[in-house]
C-alpha cells in the first residue's frame, strides 16, 4: 500500500475536544469504538458515502474535523439506526452523525460544497417554529431557496415537485394554508428558553476550561 | 378504553388515508381516540440534527398537554412515537436533561412530569388489543392475498428499553396479516431503511434504497406491501413512479397502511379507509377481493 502525504494525520489538524463536543450535541462516546466495522457492514447507504461510518467514528476520536466536514457522509446518513442497534460497544453511530450535523450547521462547515443537507434541516425547523406544525408547500419552497441562490434553479426544482403536488392536491392530501397551533407563542417561548439554557452552558464550559 | 390521539404533522396532509383508516379501525375495535388538544410538531428526526434539547422539548409540550388530561397517548407515526418515548425516558431516568426539559417549557403554563407516555398504534393493536382479538373480529377474511410486511426503521429503532417487537426481526405485522386471513410473505428486508428521511435532501439515495425494497417485493410476488409509517409510505407509494423512471423498471405494487388492510378485513368500506387516496392504484387488489375503491 502506498501512503500518500495527504493520508498522514497531522496533529495540528486534530481537535482533541471533538469527542466531547459530539457528546454534548447529543451523540455518544466515539472512543468506545474498537473499529470492528459492524456499522459499515450494515449501513444501507454506505455505497454513496465518501467515508464509511467506521472511518467517521475513528475521525471523531482523532478529532480530524476538516476531513469529517469535507465528506458527504454525515449528510448521506438517513438516520436508520441499524448501526446503533448492532454496535457491540454501545456507540450510537446515528446519533453521532446527528451531532456532527448539528455542529456543521452551527458553524457553517461544508455548506458551500453541498448545501442541501443544512438547507433541509434549517427549513424544517423554521417552518415548525413558525406554525407549530409542518406546512409542506412552504417547507419545500424554503428548502429550494436555501439550497440555491439562483432563481432559475429554484423555479426548476419547484416545477419538478409540481406533478406530485398536483396529484396530492387532487386526492385531498395537501393543505394549501398552514394549520397554526393556538399556543403559537409556545414555539417562540421554547426556542428562546433553549437559547438561554445553551448560552448559560457555554459560559459554564468556557469558565471550566479556564479553571483547568 | 380511551386514548389521547397524537396524529403528527403528516397525517392531516399527505398521510390522510393513514389518519382515516386509523380512526375507522379504532372505532371498530371500540377504542375511543380523543385528538390531543392543540398538539404541535414533535420535531421528528430533523430537529435532532439541529439541537438535541429542542428535540426533547417539542415532544414534552405534547406530553404535558396529555398529562393534564390523564390519558395515555397513541400515535400512528413511528418517528413521533420514538421521540415521545425518548422524552418520557429522559424524565424517568433522571437524566441531566430532565430539569432542562421543564426549563425549556417555562412560560408556556405547561409542565411535564414523565407520568404519561406514548405508544405506537401497532403496539396498541398487536399487544394491548392482541392478535387473537383482531382475528375474532374479522368479518371478511382476506384469503389468497399475499402481503409483504415492511416495518421500516423507527418502529423498532433506535432500540427502546422494553421493545414491543424484535428490532432485528419484528413479527407483529406478520401475525396481523395472518390473523386477517391473508398470507404474510417472509423476507429479509423488513427493517431495511427506505431512505425516507433524506428523500428531499438526498433524493437519489432514497430512490435507490426504495428501489431495492420494491424490486425484492416484486420478485417475491407480493400483491401489496403494508407499512406502519407515513414516511415509508410516501417514498414507496408516492415516489414509486419516480423509482420506475430512474431505474426503467415497471413495479406497480400497491402500498397500504397496515390499518387499511385491517379495515378491509373488518368490512369497512374502501372509501372510508381512504383507499382512493393511495397513489399507486389499489383497484386490482380490491377487485380480487370483490370490492371497488368507491
Amino acid at each position: 500500500m502506498i501512503i500518500l502525504d495527504s493520508d498522514i494525520i497531522k496533529l495540528k489538524n486534530c481537535d482533541p475536544n471533538l469527542v466531547k463536543e459530539v457528546i454534548e450535541a447529543g451523540g455518544t462516546n466515539a472512543q468506545m469504538c474498537f473499529s470492528c466495522g459492524t456499522c459499515t457492514g450494515g449501513c444501507p447507504a454506505v455505497y454513496a458515502m465518501d467515508h464509511t461510518p467506521r472511518q467517521i467514528i475513528r475521525m471523531v476520536d482523532l478529532g480530524i474535523k476538516d476531513k469529517i466536514f469535507e465528506s458527504n457522509t454525515i449528510w448521506i446518513c438517513a438516520g436508520c439506526h441499524t448501526c446503533s442497534l448492532r454496535c457491540p460497544r454501545g456507540v450510537e453511530i446515528s446519533k453521532v452523525m446527528s451531532a456532527l450535523k448539528s455542529i456543521a450547521i452551527k458553524h457553517g462547515y461544508g455548506a458551500d460544497d453541498d448545501p442541501s443537507g443544512p438547507a433541509w434541516y434549517k427549513s424544517f425547523s423554521e417552518v415548525t417554529m413558525r406554525y407549530g406544525r409542518i406546512f409542506e408547500p412552504e417547507l419545500m419552497l424554503l428548502f429550494n431557496i436555501k439550497k440555491s441562490k439562483n432563481p432559475i434553479e429554484i423555479i426548476k426544482s419547484m416545477l419538478k415537485e409540481a406533478p406530485l403536488g398536483i396529484k396530492m392536491l387532487k386526492k385531498g392530501k395537501l393543505l394549501l394554508l398552514p394549520e397554526r397551533i393556538k399556543g403559537k407563542s409556545h414555539m417562540k417561548i421554547i426556542y428562546e428558553n433553549i437559547k438561554r439554557i445553551k448560552a448559560e452552558e457555554d459560559v459554564c464550559s468556557v469558565y471550566l476550561n479556564k479553571l483547568k | 378504553m380511551k386514548l389521547a390521539y397524537y396524529p403528527g404533522c403528516v397525517l392531516p396532509t399527505s398521510g390522510k388515508e393513514y389518519d382515516m383508516s386509523t380512526r375507522e379501525v379504532f372505532s371498530f375495535l371500540g377504542i375511543e381516540l380523543q385528538e390531543l388538544e392543540d398538539w404541535s410538531c414533535c420535531g421528528a428526526t430533523a430537529i435532532y440534527n439541529l439541537d438535541n434539547l429542542l428535540a426533547l422539548a417539542l415532544p414534552a409540550r405534547n406530553l404535558a398537554i396529555s398529562e393534564k388530561s390523564g390519558l395515555d397517548m397513541t400515535t400512528p407515526c413511528p418517528t413521533c412515537s420514538y421521540w415521545l418515548w425518548k422524552t418520557q425516558e429522559e424524565m424517568i431516568d433522571n437524566s441531566p436533561n430532565k430539569e432542562k426539559i421543564n426549563k425549556a417549557l417555562k412560560g408556556t403554563d405547561l409542565e411535564y412530569n414523565g407520568k404519561i407516555g406514548a405508544k405506537h398504534i401497532l403496539e396498541v393493536i398487536s399487544d394491548d388489543i392482541g392478535v387473537d382479538k383482531i382475528n375474532s373480529k374479522v368479518i371478511k377474511p382476506l384469503r389468497g392475498l399475499k402481503v409483504i410486511p415492511y416495518y421500516g426503521c423507527y418502529i423498532v429503532r433506535p432500540p427502546r428499553k422494553n421493545p414491543f417487537d424484535s428490532p432485528e426481526n419484528p413479527t407483529s405485522m406478520d401475525r396481523l396479516i395472518d390473523a386477517v386471513g391473508a398470507t404474510p410473505i417472509s423476507w429479509d428486508m423488513k427493517t431495511k431503511c427506505c431512505g425516507g428521511s433524506v428523500v428531499v435532501s438526498k433524493e437519489e439515495v432514497a430512490l435507490k434504497l426504495t428501489y431495492d425494497l420494491l424490486k425484492k417485493a416484486k420478485m417475491l410476488g407480493a400483491d401489496c406491501i403494508i407499512t406502519p409509517c407515513q414516511q415509508c409510505n410516501l417514498v414507496l407509494d408516492a415516489k414509486q413512479v419516480d423509482v420506475e423512471k430512474v431505474y426503467n423498471d415497471k413495479i406497480d405494487i400497491p402500498i397500504l397502511y397496515f390499518t387499511q388492510l385491517l379495515g378491509l378485513a373488518f368490512n369497512i368500506s374502501p372509501k372510508k379507509l381512504g383507499l382512493d387516496k393511495n397513489i399507486v392504484t389499489v383497484n386490482r387488489l380490491l377487485n380480487s377481493l370483490g370490492l371497488s375503491s368507491n
